[in-house]
């Protein structure tokens, strides 16, 4: 058991590595499609480390405490996440449920510590990160819950070897509409444009990190890297057939996170309540009619 | 051996005991509740499962007693819950205007709870039944509020009413009123309606939808200790009616083939999901955090609902277990709001702020009780929901799971906001170096279900093992359980493992914070305010219409069922009036008239 939860560490901390590499590679990308120069790809570590290295202000035990849950329940939730067919901590313990919900601990802890530090502008933004999530997870859910009817797992490993089995496309062919539900929540879930409204810098100053410096903003972005991490590895594990090698899983987990910073490139940013109406309009319904044709008129690419 | 009839008397004794004693000084009634509640619970659950419950009788005229593993779960869940909130009795017991009667109620409707769940015999059931409603009827209005005791009342007349029909019509099938024999005996057209009456009645208890408006006014306007009590325990008779209903009742119905669902199954299921979503929409725009906690109540009543109405063995295992989990979990948070509301003298969001300050163990209880409620680990509140999920997916129902999920994770929405509005935030000024912490004996009950909390998630095992004995005496196959682990019909679970992995996380996160550089404190107004001058707490403090985006979406259509039963009551009032008119004139003998022609209209026939 112990060396499992080892090994899961170990994955958490691919996790950031990689993140940060493709976030800061993406960063590059960005800019040369502004006619930028951009910044080096290996930017967004020399940012964390920088800030880690400072000092900073802390308003209480709470503003402490929150930002140490926050990191400690995404650390955890990471260890779960299979990278490869062999490459993962807990083979049959993967299952999606825990990735949903362990997950929330993580963002409990950002969220009260934000509300803990006294601003008003971090409860508004942390008020529009929750009302963002009620709006993108439960249609993202539903195509969750077909892909598992259909299959009868729930492990995300089980599903990853489900679609490379012969005779099965990967989900993403194989449920297009679902897919492109999941490629928007994917979207709202990484706070790309147009759903980041809960981060808004020019609005609400950041939102929920507006008060923060120092180490614990670097523990903070070090938390939201393993979390786009979970996000996106989710996704490639779900939709594009998990990995048979750690080659194929670096070629999918560039190839998503860049698509989705492509397309966030040319959209302008969303008021929340657009984002609420917008995933309950068009989404939720592709998504349950997706289910009802999966589930009951069996049709499946 | 331990004879469930001196214990009910002892109960039943001890209220008027408290009674007496409350007349005296106010103080030791409150103390009597603590011994007494404590004394049956700790009784109920050692002997319970310790299968030593005597059921002999001996001094009580008509009742009879049974001891099954259904009727013990509610029994000793919901006694816990009297024991646990006792200790709050004497913190409060001043403010109110009848203390001893408070105390001899508290402890009476408690009696009632082992009449229900121990007999065999419906008139027994019903007896103790109404016993329960009467007497928490009489505490509610001593939180100040008639109003609320007239609406918990109204509902519970609905559902009384709708199972003392279902009694009958059993009886008249069955010959008797043994509760297997009457359950076993309906069937025909007979079983539909007697189906749909249980349904009615555990829905009016539950507060479900359509019949909840009940529960936010009831809870809210209840003293403070005696809403967990509702909440957490007596709400719950509904869940005991609708596992009569659901699965010992089997009413031939149109069963859909592509769900494997009967229809009047999939009836409640569409009905407990409503109650999922609105519970969920009306409790994210409350400003009463009791108020919110009891819209929370209604959508977790929706999900126990949902569970039973699957009828598979791990839906009705996650139904028992969501009892359990929510329970302890809203239980533990009205407790902390309960603590607040004493300390400060109010329960409404927008009027506090930064109760963190002065109060961190209420805080913290708080915490781990919404993390349960919001079905996050390593809280019982996700094992629960996650076999709710598995029975829901199991199904491929996916209307279902669209609200199953909504209210999932509406609940993180509705309970982060207390968390905000009032825990956190700016320390308001009015509270400032008069706040203290809520005393010791108000500080025990919270943090022993605060552990209850963490024991239901980290090794549920122990509780579902004896769920699985529930629901083999139910008739149903039991869920595969390990050591640690739980097999759902498409994954594994070890609850104990992701504990482990969180725990593992939290440490390494705290080794990283405590390497780097010690942070300078500063206070709570000393923050960016983009160049604003901002000089008293409260413009420094969002609380007020905190979800207003997403409220402003459906707020015109929050009022459509009060409305509805604002005009039913309307053409009550107006037929009343008609009834006056004619028959209770100022004149008596026109009364007397009627009255006459009535017993005779009765009589015609048998006696003239």
């Amino acid at each position: 058991m112990m060396l499992s939860m080892l090994y899961g560490v170990g994955i958490a901390f691919f996790g950031f590595v990689l993140h940060t590499s493709v976030a800061g590679i993406n960063r590059k990308i960005s800019g040369r499609l502004q006619k930028r120069y951009g910044p080096k790809w290996y930017q967004e570590f020399l940012d964390i480390f920088k800030l880690l290295s400072k000092r900073a202000t802390s308003h209480g035990w709470i503003f402490d405490f929150g930002v140490i849950m926050a990191l400690g329940g995404i650390i955890a939730t990471a260890m779960f996440i299979p990278v490869t067919n062999n490459f993962l901590a807990f083979p049959d313990f993967d299952n999606f449920f825990i990735f949903a919900y362990l997950i929330a601990v993580g963002m409990l802890g950002m969220a009260m510590s934000a509300s803990g530090s006294g601003n008003p502008l971090a409860s508004i933004g942390v008020m529009r990160a929750l009302t963002t999530m009620l709006a993108y997870d439960i249609p993202y859910m539903v195509v969750i819950v077909t892909i598992i009817k259909l299959t009868g797992t729930s492990s995300i490993s089980g599903l990853a070897l489900y679609q490379q089995a012969a005779g099965n496309n990967w989900f993403i062919v194989a449920l297009p509409l679902g897919a492109i539900v999941a490629v928007l929540a994917l979207m709202a879930g990484l706070g790309k444009k147009p759903f980041e409204t809960y981060i808004a810098p020019a609005e609400i100053a950041s939102g929920p990190l507006v008060e923060y410096g120092g180490k614990q903003l670097g523990m903070l972005f070090i938390m939201m890297e393993i979390t786009h991490f979970i996000e996106v590895s989710l996704f490639v594990n779900l939709f594009l057939g998990g990995a048979e090698n750690i080659f194929i899983f670096l070629v999918k987990y560039f190839a998503v996170y860049t698509a989705l910073s492509l397309i966030s490139n040319v959209y302008a940013r969303f008021k929340i309540d657009q984002v609420v109406l917008f995933f309950y309009k068009w989404p939720l319904l592709i998504a349950i009619v997706q289910g009802f044709i999966a589930i009951y008129l069996g049709w499946v690419i | 051996m331990a004879s469930i009839e001196l214990l009910l008397i002892i109960a039943l004794a001890s209220g008027f005991l408290a009674y007496l004693l409350g007349r005296v000084n106010r103080v030791y009634g409150a103390i009597v509740t603590i011994v007494s509640s404590m004394f049956v619970f700790s009784s109920l659950a050692y002997f319970g499962f310790t299968d030593s419950l005597d059921t002999t009788v001996s001094i009580l005229p008509y009742v009879t007693f049974q001891v099954t593993y259904l009727g013990m779960f509610f029994a000793v869940m919901i006694t816990f819950i009297y024991a646990m909130v006792s200790f709050f009795n004497p913190m409060f017991i001043k403010d109110y205007k009848y203390p001893g009667a408070y105390s001899m109620l508290y402890i009476l409707s408690m009696a009632g709870v082992i009449g229900v769940f121990f007999t065999d015999n419906f008139m027994v059931m019903f007896f103790f039944f109404e016993f329960i409603v009467w007497t928490s009827m009489f505490l509610i209005p001593l939180g100040h509020s008639r109003k609320a005791a007239v609406s918990y009342y109204a509902f519970s007349a609905v559902g009384s009413f709708a199972l003392l029909f279902a009694i009958f019509m059993m009886r008249e099938a069955a010959g008797s009123f043994g509760i297997n024999a009457g359950l076993a005996a309906i069937s025909g057209t007979n079983a539909i309606v007697v189906f749909i009456l249980l349904i009615v009645s555990a829905f009016a208890k539950l507060g479900a939808f359509p019949l909840h408006t009940w529960l936010p006014i009831a809870h809210g306007n209840a003293p403070h200790p005696f809403s967990p009590v509702l909440s957490g325990a007596l709400v719950k008779l509904g869940a005991f009616v609708a596992v009569m209903a659901l699965i010992k009742i089997t009413p031939n119905s149109y069963v859909i083939v592509a769900l494997d669902l009967p229809l009047a199954q999939y009836l409640v299921a569409i009905f407990a999901g409503l109650s999922i979503v609105f519970g969920t929409l009306m409790a994210i725009r409350q400003d009463d955090a009791k108020k919110l906690l009891a819209y929370s109540s209604m959508s977790h009543g929706g999900y126990i609902l949902l569970a039973f109405s699957l009828g598979s063995s791990i839906g009705l295992s996650g139904g028992f277990y969501h009892i359990v989990t929510h329970a302890l979990a809203t239980g533990a948070a009205f407790l902390a709001i309960a603590a607040v509301g004493r300390q400060t003298g109010t329960t409404k969001m927008s009027e506090l702020g930064g109760v963190i300050q002065k109060m961190p163990v209420t805080y913290v209880v708080y915490l781990i009780a919404i993390i349960s409620m919001a079905g996050i680990p390593p809280m019982g509140g996700f094992i629960s929901k996650w076999l709710i999920f598995q029975a829901v997916i199991d199904k491929g129902l996916i209307l279902l799971a669209a609200a199953v999920f909504f209210g999932s994770i509406g609940s993180f929405l509705y309970v982060f906001r207390p968390l905000a509005a009032l825990f956190l935030g700016q320390e308001k000024p009015q509270f400032k170096g008069i706040l203290k912490e809520a005393p010791v004996i108000m500080l025990i009950p919270m943090i022993v279900l605060s552990g209850m909390n963490l024991v239901t998630g980290i090794f549920p095992n122990i509780f579902l093992q004896f769920i699985n004995k529930v629901i083999v005496e139910l008739g149903m196959a039991p869920v595969v359980l390990g050591t640690y682990t739980i097999q759902g019909t498409n994954g594994i679970l070890d609850p104990l493992q992701i504990t482990i992995a969180f725990g593992i996380g939290v440490v390494i996160a705290f080794i990283i914070f405590i390497l780097l550089k010690k942070s300078k404190q500063v206070g709570l107004m000393d923050t960016y305010t983009a160049g604003n001058f901002i000089y008293s707490e409260e413009l420094m403090h969002y609380s007020v219409d905190f979800y207003a985006p997403i409220e402003r979406l459906y707020e015109k259509h929050t009022t459509h069922v009060q409305d509805m039963y604002k005009s039913l009551e309307n053409k009550v009032k107006e037929f009343g009036n008609v009834v006056k008119y004619f028959f209770f004139t100022n004149k008596p003998e026109i009364t007397v008239f009627w009255i006459l022609i009535i017993i005779g209209a009765l009589l015609w026939g048998d006696l003239l």
